[in-house]
């Protein structure tokens, strides 16, 4: 065991700096983001829990309006768990890629599938650690951003955001716990047999029972919503955000195997290399292509939720209720922009570990003559195909839920729909935007002219 | 069929055919290349005969790899020249070269150059499917080169399913289904062991040579320059002649 842990610094230069770089980075977005979200849930219950009971001249109860600012912050933060932690996982992930060959390598020599855990673990952790200090770093930077951005009349002091030491130390513990299991659970492959990866073969297609879960959810979400007048408020809201949080969650088993879907008949229509090689990358590993559109897939089915937004228009009659609407849409935007931006990261991570994990076959593919714009075109064509289908399913299943909750309003609301189309455009720009970011990084690799055996 | 007529994109039927009289295929003058202060290349001239094999020998480092990039286009060099032909081929821009090594050039490196996500036959079908075949002609001419070179049956495997010894002869179609005019195999049996490596060396040399193609074999391993009709030595960057030129 002492032995193999002397190995780990080595297993790690042989994993690639820019990798280690890679991960730390996509584990500080993670963090900086998470407690953002978390200092701006604790920021609401801070106000809710400050405000009186009872009501105020108009009759209005304050505490009451205050307490929905703390639902609507719950929504937001499940909404955004599921592509946090996505994020963390493809970082995770990474690492653990870039070091398969030669972890297999250990395991033919002998090495015990528990010590290339222990090794794998406490590396990815220590990755983990790194991106957990600088992205509580990022927060501190952000602070001064989410301070400007005003809710219920003041913006908040970054007091209020203010997550605590529990919450600085939770997330020194969380994410490199959060990141050790994603290697571990990548790891079953090497670990389940020594020449599991060496020998690598076709998977057999995902099957469509992945389906049937999404459509339990948004089935099980259709009848609390008729139920819910016969229920106490708090308890149905409570079983509808969880549902919420299912469905969403269950997007993540769907999203693969439409990946999958969306490869095969790629596959079966290419005409051009590009073509054929982006639809074989994707039925190799749906999940894996499904990790890079995955988060704008969810920003998709936030974005489909927040169709309703235009609907809370202000009245001007009524100014304690025209702040709450002024306020659900900066939330849902917030909320929006940030389900972006980490599915932007994302990408942009996955691309470039995709490009280092391909190096040697892609450099001897120029070699042989192969042109680079075959690799632009394949990677734009595989992020592509999907990206429109998956942000497509995702917020015809939000629109979906929007209508069981609020009936066909909510979706024949001509700007809800112009809303959502606007955000989807935008997403799929920025998530283009970051999978080019690999471009340089695929010159450079293909620049080598000498691949060594290594 | 004589070779003359032959469809040069589909393996040809082995025949006992007079070649006409071998010409200067590829020629190379005074290549020297450098990096930084090292002197890679030292002046190395070179012909190499229509349907000729040759060995490319020398110890690690002596600049046998990168003699055959310099000849193959991958790498421009600093002075000298290499010809197809009679055509330069050596100073054109990099776009240009590249289109030259999917027109005219195989090549078969150690290994790790098929894309793992494509199945064998897809693999070979790539490079003439580059030069514009269509889908369906390039997977008809593949599954033919597979079968004639004994992996019948296994198109759809992917590189990750196939031995060290079959991914090599995938490598050995690919190279070969465009008809190019030389196939370059850089240590093409260095990943494997001897039996493995001679079988490989034999399906190269005679498909090669079957296909009319010229081939340069980089290697350091005597066994494999045995299949080669000649051989030349290079030591720090310079071509060796004679006697000592054999002995390793
Ligand atoms: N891209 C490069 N950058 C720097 N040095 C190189 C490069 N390619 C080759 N060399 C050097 O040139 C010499 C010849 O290398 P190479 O042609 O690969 O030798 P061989 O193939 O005979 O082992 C070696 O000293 C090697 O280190
Ligand atoms: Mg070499």
């Amino acid at each position: 065991m002492k032995a193999v842990l002397a190995l780990a610094p080595r297993l790690q230069r042989s994993g690639g700096s820019l990798t280690t770089a890679l991960a730390v980075v996509a584990f500080a977005v993670t963090t900086a983001m998470g407690l953002s979200v978390l200092g701006g849930l604790l920021g609401f219950i801070d106000r809710a829990d400050r405000v009186p009971e009872g009501l105020d001249s108009h009759g209005v109860s304050a505490h009451e309006n205050a307490e929905l600012y703390v639902i609507l912050a719950t929504i937001a933060v499940v909404l955004l768990v599921v592509p946090l932690v996505s994020l963390a996982g493809a970082a995770a992930r990474m690492g653990v890629a870039r070091r398969d060959a030669r972890l297999a390598t250990l395991r033919l020599l002998g090495v015990t599938a528990r010590e290339v855990r222990v090794v794998t673990a406490v590396e990815t952790a220590a990755q983990g650690l790194a991106g957990a200090v600088l992205g509580i770093a990022g927060y501190g930077l952000l602070m001064p951003v989410w301070t400007r951005i005003s809710f219920q009349g003041r913006p908040f002091d970054a007091g209020e955001l203010w997550v605590g030491f529990a919450g600085i130390g939770g997330a020194l513990v969380v994410v490199p716990l959060v990141a050790a299991a994603s290697a571990l659970v990548s790891l079953r492959r090497v670990v389940v047999s020594p020449l599991g990866v060496a020998r690598r073969q076709t998977p057999p297609a995902l099957s469509w029972l992945r389906t049937l879960g999404l459509l339990a959810a948004v089935g099980a979400f259709g009848l609390v919503v008729g139920a819910a007048g016969g229920m106490p408020q708090m308890i149905a809201v409570a079983l509808l955000v969880g549902l919420l949080g299912t469905v969403f969650a269950t997007l993540n088993l769907v999203g693969p195997w439409i990946v999958g879907v969306v490869g095969r008949v790629m596959a079966a229509a290419a005409r051009t290399p590009a073509t054929l090689l982006a639809a074989r990358r994707l039925t190799d590993d749906p999940r894996a292509a499904w990790r890079v559109v995955g988060g704008l897939g969810m920003a998709a089915f936030v974005a489909g939720c927040l169709s309703v937004l235009p609907m809370f228009e202000t009245t001007g009659e009524d100014p304690a209720a025209d702040v709450i609407t002024r306020d659900i849409v900066t939330g849902g935007v917030l909320t929006l922009a940030i389900a972006f931006a980490v599915a932007a990261v994302s990408a942009g991570i996955m691309q470039a570990s995709s490009v280092l994990d391909r190096k040697r076959e892609y450099a001897l593919q120029r070699l042989a003559g192969a042109p680079v714009e075959l690799f632009d075109a394949a990677r734009r064509r595989e992020v592509l195909a999907p990206l429109l289908l998956v942000t497509g399913t995702s917020s015809g299943v939000a629109l979906l839920l929007v209508v069981l909750v609020i009936g066909t309003s909510g979706v024949t609301n001509v700007s809800g729909l112009a809303l959502v189309l606007g955000f989807l455009a935008g997403g799929v720009a920025l998530m283009l935007a970051a999978t080019e970011s690999s471009r340089p990084l695929l010159r450079s690799v293909l620049r080598e002219t000498v691949v060594r055996a290594d | 069929m004589s070779l003359a007529t032959a469809d040069p994109f589909r393996p040809p039927v082995p025949t006992t055919v007079a070649h006409p009289a071998p010409q200067v295929r590829l020629a190379a003058r005074g290549l020297v290349k450098r990096f930084g202060a090292t002197v890679a290349l030292d002046g190395v001239d070179l012909d190499l005969a229509d349907g000729e094999s040759l060995a490319v020998m020398g110890p690690s480092g002596s600049g046998k790899s990168t003699l055959l990039h310099c000849l193959a286009g991958i790498l421009a060099p600093d002075q000298g020249g290499v010809a197809l032909r009679g055509r330069d081929v050596s100073s054109g821009s990099d776009r240009e070269r590249s289109l030259l090594r999917r027109r005219h050039y195989g090549f078969v490196f150690q290994f790790g150059q098929l894309l793992s996500e494509l199945p064998a036959v897809e693999n070979v079908a790539l490079p003439a499917m580059l030069l514009g075949t269509s889908r369906r002609e390039a997977t008809e001419r593949a599954r033919q080169w597979l079968a004639s070179l004994g992996l019948a049956g296994m198109e759809g495997r992917r590189p990750g399913e196939l031995s060290g010894g079959q991914a090599q002869r995938v490598a050995v179609a690919r190279a070969l289904i465009t008809g190019p005019d030389v196939v370059f195999a850089d240590e093409p049996t260095g990943a494997l062991d001897q039996a493995t490596g001679a079988d490989v060396m034999r399906v190269l040399t005679e498909a090669t040579r079957a296909a009319g193609a010229s081939l340069v074999v980089v290697t350091h391993d005597e066994s494999v320059a045995a299949w080669c009709s000649r051989r030349l030595v290079i030591v720090d960057g310079r071509e060796v002649r004679g006697p000592l030129a054999g002995a390793r």
